[in-house]
């Protein structure tokens, strides 16, 4: 909380920024992540409804959405997972060296994770949905005449569209987040090397670090939902 | 007009150079586009969802001059369902949701709890620039031919079968509530950690709890509807299927994700509302809130139950009946925290002394109209009696008792009791009292014609009634009250433009009010809102303690009388 | 130890601790809990790639599906709790930050109540309201 009227002008050089609304350092860097959770929570309800619509065609449609996210191939899933599981570390670890004010290592672990968001994007786009277009599974009309010719009438393709709707909606939007982390890492980094008066605390790598632990949330969920379903 | 408290003020300011504050520290176009000065944002904020009120109001103009014949001959029925949508969501998502907390919460909730400045400046501009666009979209939207599908866009005509320009207008709306959650997210972190030393949680203005329920709601439910929106547009775009059941899907899922939602947002653009009715009730009775932790409280409550009522919008879509019950059940309990309201706002007048000036007509007004919305609402939110109303006109008139009657009433109080503080300037209290009557009693004649509408039968959404010419009457009447209420809505833009000019100069505080913003900071106040960041030490409302706040209300009364 | 670390390390370089508020500030999670809780999570994505393979029903007889998903989803959020604690730094910070960590995955949970609509549905059949085919859900 405040404490007092004019501290937050009076500031020595090797303090960090303070902007002019707040008092001090600790009072700014409290309420970044204050409002940065308050983001989260609000993605929170964002994902939701995927994850909420999803589970309950899921449960009405078990038999068919078993069938179906079989042809999804787990061993792809896992590797995504330990992609990410990896950059959520390396994230974790360039908030820990910022903290102590190594930011050539902040740096080395973002670069590291931006490279392993590339590389769960690359892995998604080539060898899950490449093929799934090539088959024709995306669900746009003509949708259960491609299942049929592809998987054969192993179930129900109006349900197996469904469950390919779901799929690449959910899938979809996770990629897009993916995508922006990685574009705001690069451009971190390029903040940290290049501007020292806008990156002077820890607070922007913990606030990216937040947002890109959640997306690795999302994907901890979607992977067991969507790869891993049992009957 | 000639006061004494406004004469002492004008003699106190004149002499002084022309003081620095927010709106002459800087007269550039680029100053006023870049700025982060919450009061500016305010400002852009009060001109755009102004434009977007009277553009749906256009729109309710031309909804009500085709009622007036049971033939319906002025627009063809495509026209006319294009009319109401435009109407619902102009108003709903451009207006109603962005009025209070983007406007009058933006300019006072850092001056009520004695910051410099919200927590993020830029966010805060940015929501602006993303509502913008938004707007725009829709608007963009309209001129390529507009939508047909309602405000609510039922699945599957929004996402098959309408021909009209769906996708913009949703894209549009996505982008109006990320601003709500943008706004939503600077409120929240603001009030949790921005408060000056010693206001405490129990110490802020009711109007700064109101906003924090409002808060909460739009970053737990906005997002709902925004990834509900967005899958409509991709179903529509690319034809998965989700909500349609041609593609497989289920539409009443797409009706329970989008209410949601949008149950809550009722309170979104009801809730600020009671928060200026709450300030503007003690300081025209001169007495504190009656029970302030009762009605801080049931803010939250409000926010809290009103997630778990959105089946009451669906009694007759084919929900189960067994989960409809649990929502009328429920339903029925939001009326107790919005009665503590209204009761703890009826005793805060008993015993006070009442001023009848302008703000005060408008919140005296919401305290009527939202009562019989509100009461109206539990024939609603009873099954058997919805099931007769839903879908007629007594839900139309319901709404707008709550939304008209209660939002926009305490936005036009609320931009009354604060425009000197916004613009250091009075505006014509006579005019005032003239445009709040004229809107209370129009807004009356629209409206209440309409419920008996609805118990009669008339659909909503029918633009003729050619079967039931009896109606006629109905809608006549109710179309004569709307152009009263339009010339009410219109008279503000002249007199307070005009105080804008020639008003006298209004002083820091020419209600004798309390609150940090009428008795730390100037008026208009300065760029960083306080020389120095107040102390808060005393309770909040302490009318007791003000000296001339009786003879403040002696010199309102006279001029009443006068 | 790791309180310790933080008041010393965190801050040494920062500059902070001239200013009185070296102790109460953030907290700098050691990079040994970081490489455990990383190790943690992969052993169990493992677990639950290899309890997911596990034929059900089907071959080994008495492990009902239900376990499974039981399985699946408790691992779920055991990795999303070690994520949200540890990584996301949540068990070091304010009170407020945990209720607003905690708070929105609660909230999430209330969509749920549309399930009561879709379990009661079949209690209160509607004679030709039956799906044609098995696209909708059935009523």
């Amino acid at each position: 909380m405040a404490a007092h009227a004019h501290d937050g002008h009076l500031r020595s050089p090797d303090m960090p920024e303070v902007y002019p609304q707040f008092e001090d350092i600790d009072q700014q860097q409290e309420t970044y992540i204050v409002g940065m959770w308050a983001f989260l929570v609000n993605e929170v309800m964002f994902f939701g409804p995927l994850f909420f619509i999803y589970g309950l065609y899921a449960w009405k449609h078990n038999a068919v959405f078993y069938v179906t996210s079989h042809h999804l191939d787990y061993k792809i899933g896992a590797l995504n997972t330990t992609i990410l599981l990896i950059s959520s570390w390396m994230v974790a670890m360039a908030v820990h060296y910022h903290q102590k004010n190594q930011l050539k290592k902040v740096c080395n672990m973002l670069w590291g994770a931006a490279v392993c968001g590339t590389a769960f994007l690359a892995i998604k786009l080539i060898f899950e949905w490449a093929p799934k277009f090539d088959h024709g599974l995306f669900p746009t009309p003509g949708f259960q005449s491609r299942y049929l010719a592809y998987y054969g009438a192993d179930t129900n393709p109006d349900v197996a569209r469904l469950f390919f709707s779901m799929y690449f909606a959910i899938t979809g939007l996770h990629a897009l987040h993916v995508l922006i982390g990685v574009l705001i890492f690069v451009w971190l980094i390029r903040l940290i090397k290049k501007r020292p008066d806008v990156i002077t605390d820890y607070v922007p790598t913990e606030m990216v670090g937040l947002y890109w632990h959640f997306v690795d949330l999302v994907w901890i969920f979607l992977f067991p939902l969507f790869y891993l379903m049992p009957k | 007009m000639s006061s004494t408290v406004i004469e002492q003020a004008v003699e106190r300011e004149e002499p002084a150079a022309p003081q620095k504050n927010y709106l002459n520290a800087d007269h550039t176009i680029k100053s006023w586009l870049l700025t982060g000065d919450h009061k500016r944002i305010a400002v852009l904020y009060l001109i755009s969802v102004t434009f977007f009120f009277f553009l749906g109001g256009i729109a309710a103009a031309f909804i009500r001059a085709e009622l007036t014949s049971p033939m319906g001959t002025l627009l063809n029925s495509e026209t006319y369902n294009k009319m109401f949508s435009a109407h619902g969501i102009i108003m709903i998502f451009f207006f109603l949701i962005a009025a209070i907390p983007a406007v009058l919460g933006n300019f006072l909730i850092p001056l009520m709890i004695g910051a410099r400045d919200l927590a993020f400046p830029r966010l805060n501009l940015a929501s602006w620039y993303v509502f913008m666009l938004g707007g725009l979209l829709f608007i963009i939207a309209l001129i390529l031919g507009g939508v047909d599908a309602g405000w609510t866009f039922y699945t599957p005509l929004s996402s098959l079968y309408s021909q009209t320009q769906i996708t913009l207008a949703l894209v549009g709306l996505f982008l109006a509530g990320f601003s709500s959650i943008m706004t939503g997210v600077n409120f929240i972190a603001t009030i949790h950690k921005m408060r000056a030393p010693g206001m405490t949680w129990f110490r802020m203005p009711l109007y700064v709890w109101s906003h924090y329920a409002t808060s909460i709601i739009a970053i737990l439910g906005t997002p709902v509807v925004a990834i509900t929106l967005l899958l409509v547009a991709l179903e529509r775009g690319l034809r998965i299927g989700i909500f349609s059941p041609e593609l497989g899907g289920d539409p009443v899922l797409f009706q329970h994700m989008f209410w949601f939602y949008s149950h809550p947002a009722v309170y979104i653009m009801l809730l600020p509302g009671m928060g200026v009715i709450s300030e503007i009730m003690s300081c025209f009775s001169r007495r504190p809130v009656f029970g302030y932790k009762f009605v801080a409280f049931s803010s939250m409550a409000i926010a809290g139950l009103g997630f778990l009522v959105w089946g009451h919008h669906m009694y007759v879509s084919s929900q189960s009946v067994f989960q409809g019950i649990i929502f009328s059940l429920i339903s029925f309990l939001v009326a107790v925290p919005s009665a503590i309201k209204v009761f703890n706002w009826s005793l805060t007048m008993w015993k006070g002394s009442v001023v009848f000036s302008t703000p005060m007509i408008y919140a005296l007004g919401f305290l009527g109209l939202f009562t019989i919305g509100g009461l109206t609402g539990l024939y609603l939110s009873a099954i058997g009696t919805d099931i007769h109303l839903t879908g007629t006109y007594f839900i139309v008139a319901h709404f707008h008792y709550v939304m008209v009657g209660g939002t926009v009433m305490a936005f036009l109080g609320g931009l009354h009791f604060w425009w000197p503080k916004m613009f250091g300037r009075m505006y014509s209290e006579f005019w005032g009292r003239i445009s709040a009557i004229v809107v209370f009693v129009g807004f009356n004649f629209t409206f209440f014609p309409q419920f008996i509408l609805g118990y009669l039968g008339m659909p909503r959404r029918y633009h003729y009634y050619y079967i039931a010419p009896e109606w006629q009457v109905y809608n006549v009447l109710s179309t004569a009250g709307s152009t009263v209420l339009g010339i009410g809505f219109l008279m503000p833009v002249f007199y307070l433009l005009k105080s804008l000019k020639s008003g006298p100069i209004a002083g820091p505080n020419p209600w004798g009010a309390t609150g940090l913003e009428w008795e730390a900071a100037a008026s208009p106040p300065v760029t960083l809102n306080f020389d120095g960041i107040p102390k808060v030490v005393g309770p909040v409302y302490n009318y007791d303690a003000i000296e001339d706040s009786e003879s403040f209300r002696r010199e309102q009364m006279e001029k009443v009388t006068k | 130890m790791s309180e310790h670390e933080a008041a010393t390390h965190g801050h040494a370089d920062h500059g902070h601790a001239d200013h009185g508020h070296g102790d109460h500030g953030h907290h700098v999670i050691p990079q040994a809990k970081l490489l455990q809780t990383f190790f943690i999570l992969m052993a169990l994505m493992i677990a639950t790639v290899v309890a997911a393979r596990l034929p059900y029903e089907g071959g080994i007889k008495g492990i009902p599906s239900a376990i499974a998903w039981l399985v699946l989803l408790g691992i779920a959020f055991w990795k999303a709790g070690l994520v949200v604690q540890i990584f996301m730094g949540v068990k070091y910070s304010t009170k407020l930050t945990k209720l607003y960590a905690y708070g929105g995955f609660v909230w999430v949970t209330l969509l749920g109540v549309t399930l009561f609509d879709y379990a009661t549905r079949q209690l209160e059949p509607v004679q030709g309201w039956e799906p044609v085919a098995e696209s909708a859900l059935p009523r």
